[in-house]
């Protein structure tokens, strides 16, 4: 087989979809890119099991069908150091032989047999939901929330993102069980009640080609698989099995208190103000009086402190309650607002964030943070 | 001044925790006391001079010691209190000293190095000894020399209630006279290696060619003989408070009960997480140890996050003597350890710290502060026959 191909082109479709590709595959077939041409189409696929990436690139100039599998690294290698030219691919099907000829030179590489590349999985129709999204409203599902979902082995359904449709929305759930971001799409409506869990490595690399599309997306999943289908590109990939936990019972529906702050001063202050924390635990302290709030952390075994006092509207009962600093900036930079909204009720429960103006009509954002334990200075005897 | 040449002091309370008795109970003042495990397979943790006359000793069986002296006094111990006062002579020692070392609960070593400039260092540490006796009323013996082991060695030659000063110059003559058992490098077994080696002195000891003690002790060797020359390059290191908190316990009698041991595996570590909020700590990481009646001791740990919360120590702790007890052989001794203590507060988490478990923690170590650490706890760590 043989086709000619822009260079910049070809290596913007591989860095995409070749990202899935692990550092450590059991199998050295997952090494390589499938190249199957067709007709006029190119279809490269690229593979870690778990997930398996396809791109397709429309071709003028091609002689006869064939597919191979062409080492990844290599190829990439190559392509990074070429200025925008068309490349010639000569493939000899018998030996797998592949010319790749440059304006001024020829590259030879061998390629494997594609026969060995696994097989794709298929969605199973008769359990199939299926729903349809545009590309901008899947990347800020994935992107909302993709920061707040654990690292824990023992776990795993809490590694990957929770998508829950329902008849009237989508909604996308991470926590880590300290957060937890709840994002919900009122203007999808799937018209079915179903739900996946989608780990953590694939969320990141369909975001990655998402920022890069702007078009229709076509979700179908069964209980072992999710496609996702955009005009260029496919995804399938293997969902996380399991149950995730009730996320809705607890986040509490009645926190009486109500602080209304800028986004960016809070999270300058909580930026400065956590140098001075401890470094284990990260902990600063929210004290609320009236429309003054005030962060500050200290750091008993280094004896150092700090503290600033900002002005806020505040409506509620004095109080003080302690956050891990870290996990506050995540959230406050994640909320895309000027003005950020603060539900609490009592120093052990989860405070509640949320923008203070919707930006965009049809997208609920909640974030959940748990507290740290404080002991008010009263308490010790 | 030569740089090299240091002035360190080894200060060591007196048969410590028969002193405190003593401060609490006058009546046992001039008495054989013995203070360890009342049990017979408990070991004698310390024991007054008028006990060891008798040739008890500490880390001796009880039995033993009992057969030995009949009339001693036997106390159980309360290690809190012996805590407490050792924290004491700490605070003491941090207000004089500019860098010392807490080596055990009874004893430390101060690097005086420097301070011979403004004052003579014995004069100073005799000063520091009456200092402690007053605030303390607990007898307290030092030795002063130009490194670690000397001076350790000049201790237990001043004990009890004395001082010995170590000058350079005397070092070896000092050593050379006494027998190897008093360099504190020498346990049991290599004491008796030694002696059949014919090396009963710390002279003869210096004079065997270095090789040789390499050859049969390793390393140690290398280090033994240059401590018989009176050289010991060890630094004294600053002192820092416990990073890691522990029980343990060795059975009355060896045990397969895996649901006694799991019950006291409980016990434990309600204990030690009490201890831990207390103190406003968090523990990074849990190590269960495990000894096997023929002494096999077996530990095994892992990484957690930041926690002071029971019901996560339990559930690692309990996954952790799952793996460990492999055997079905009897079981002597079972412990558990939390270290990488930080100070800090508890990040709570949203499916498993309800406000209930929260105020019953709170109320548990209200409780606990109050009537004692005994006095609440989970049913399964009470009425166990391993306790």
């Amino acid at each position: 087989m043989k086709f000619v191909i822009s260079s910049t082109e070809l290596l913007k479709h591989l860095q995409l979809i070749g990202k899935v590709i692990s550092t450590k595959n059991t199998l050295p077939i997952l090494d390589n890119f499938l190249f199957d041409l067709s007709g006029n189409q190119l279809q490269i696929t690229a593979s870690d099991l778990e997930t398996t990436l396809v791109t397709t690139i429309d071709l003028e100039n091609v002689t006869d069908e064939g597919k191979v599998a062409i080492p990844a690294r290599i190829l990439m290698d190559i392509l990074k150091e070429f200025p925008e030219q068309p490349l010639t691919f000569n493939v000899d099907m018998e030996t797998l032989k592949i010319d790749i000829n440059s304006e001024n030179g020829k590259y030879n590489l061998t390629g494997a047999n594609a026969e060995d590349f696994p097989q794709l999985p298929e969605i199973k129709s008769e359990q199939e939901s299926h729903f349809q999204l545009p590309s901008a409203a899947l990347h800020q599902g994935i992107g909302k929330t993709i920061f707040a979902t654990a690292d824990d082995e023992l776990r795993p359904v809490m590694n990957g993102i929770y998508v829950e449709l329902k008849s009237d929305n989508v909604t996308f759930v991470a926590t880590d069980a300290h957060k937890l971001v709840r994002y919900r799409r009122t203007d999808i409506t799937p018209e079915q009640e179903s739900a996946f869990i989608f780990p953590k490595k694939p969320a990141s690399l369909l975001r990655n080609i998402l920022s890069k599309e702007d078009a229709e997306v076509d979700v179908r999943f069964d209980d072992k698989n999710v496609q996702f289908v955009l005009p260029k590109y496919r995804m399938i990939s293997r969902l996380t099995e399991g149950n995730y936990p009730s996320y809705d019972s607890v986040i509490p529906s009645d926190n009486p208190f109500k602080l209304t702050i800028d986004r960016l001063e809070f999270y300058n202050t909580i930026k400065r103000v956590s140098v001075f924390s401890n470094q284990a635990s990260n902990l600063i302290k929210l004290s609320l009086k009236g429309n003054q709030l005030t962060v500050s952390a200290q750091d008993i075994d280094f004896s150092v402190s700090g503290r600033e006092t900002l002005n806020c509207q505040y409506e509620g009962d004095d109080m003080e309650i302690g956050f891990k600093s870290s996990f506050l900036q995540e959230i406050l930079a994640n909320l895309n607002a000027s003005e950020v909204l603060v539900e609490l009720s009592d120093p052990s429960r989860a405070g509640l964030l949320y923008p203070a103006e919707k930006t965009e009509e049809n997208e609920d954002v909640l974030m959940l943070l748990m507290p740290m334990m404080v002991e008010s200075e009263t308490e010790v005897e | 001044m030569k740089s090299e040449e240091r002035n360190i002091v080894h200060l060591d309370l007196d048969s410590f925790f028969v002193s405190v008795e003593r401060l609490h109970n006058r009546k046992l003042e001039g008495k054989p006391v013995i203070i360890g495990g009342l049990s017979d397979r408990g070991v004698v943790a310390s024991c007054s001079y008028e006990a060891r006359r008798f040739g008890v000793h500490s880390a001796m069986p009880m039995r033993m010691a009992r057969q030995l002296c009949g009339d001693a006094v036997v106390i159980r111990g309360d290690m809190d209190l012996y805590s407490r006062y050792s924290d004491m002579v700490t605070d003491i020692i941090d207000e004089w000293a500019p860098v010392y070392e807490k080596a055990s609960i009874d004893e430390h070593f101060l690097d005086l190095t420097g301070l011979e400039r403004f004052f003579g260092t014995f004069r100073w540490s005799r000063e520091l000894k009456r200092q402690i006796v007053r605030h303390t009323g607990l007898p307290i013996s030092f030795g002063l020399s130009l490194n670690k082991t000397v001076s350790k060695i000049a201790t237990g030659e001043a004990k009890p209630d004395g001082a010995l000063y170590v000058p350079p110059s005397r070092v070896k003559p000092f050593l050379w006279p006494l027998s190897i058992r008093k360099i504190p490098m020498v346990g049991d077994k290599t004491y008796r290696l030694l002696r059949s080696m014919g090396v009963s002195r710390i002279q003869t000891l210096s004079q065997v060619p270095v090789e040789m003690l390499e050859h049969v002790l390793g390393k140690n060797g290398v280090a033994l003989w240059k401590k018989a020359q009176g050289i010991d390059p060890t630094p004294v290191e600053p002192y820092s408070r416990a990073k890691s908190i522990g029980t343990e316990r060795t059975f009355q009698r060896d045990t397969t009960d895996v649901q006694a041991m799991d019950a006291l595996l409980v016990a434990m570590v309600e204990q030690l997480a009490h201890q831990l909020r207390q103190q406003r700590k968090l523990t990074s990481c849990v190590t269960v140890k495990l000894r096997y009646a023929n002494y096999d001791t077996h530990t095994l740990q892992k990484r957690i996050a930041y926690t002071a919360f029971d019901h996560h120590l339990m559930a690692t702790t309990r996954e952790l003597f799952r793996k460990l007890y492999s055997r079905r052989m009897l079981v002597r001794l079972l412990g558990v350890r939390l270290s990488g203590l930080v100070h800090g507060s508890q990040q709570l988490n949203m499916f498993e710290d309800t406000r209930e478990l929260i105020n019953l923690y709170h109320s548990l170590d209200a409780i606990k502060q109050r009537y004692g650490a005994r006095a609440i706890g989970r049913a399964a760590g009470y009425g166990n026959p391993l306790r």
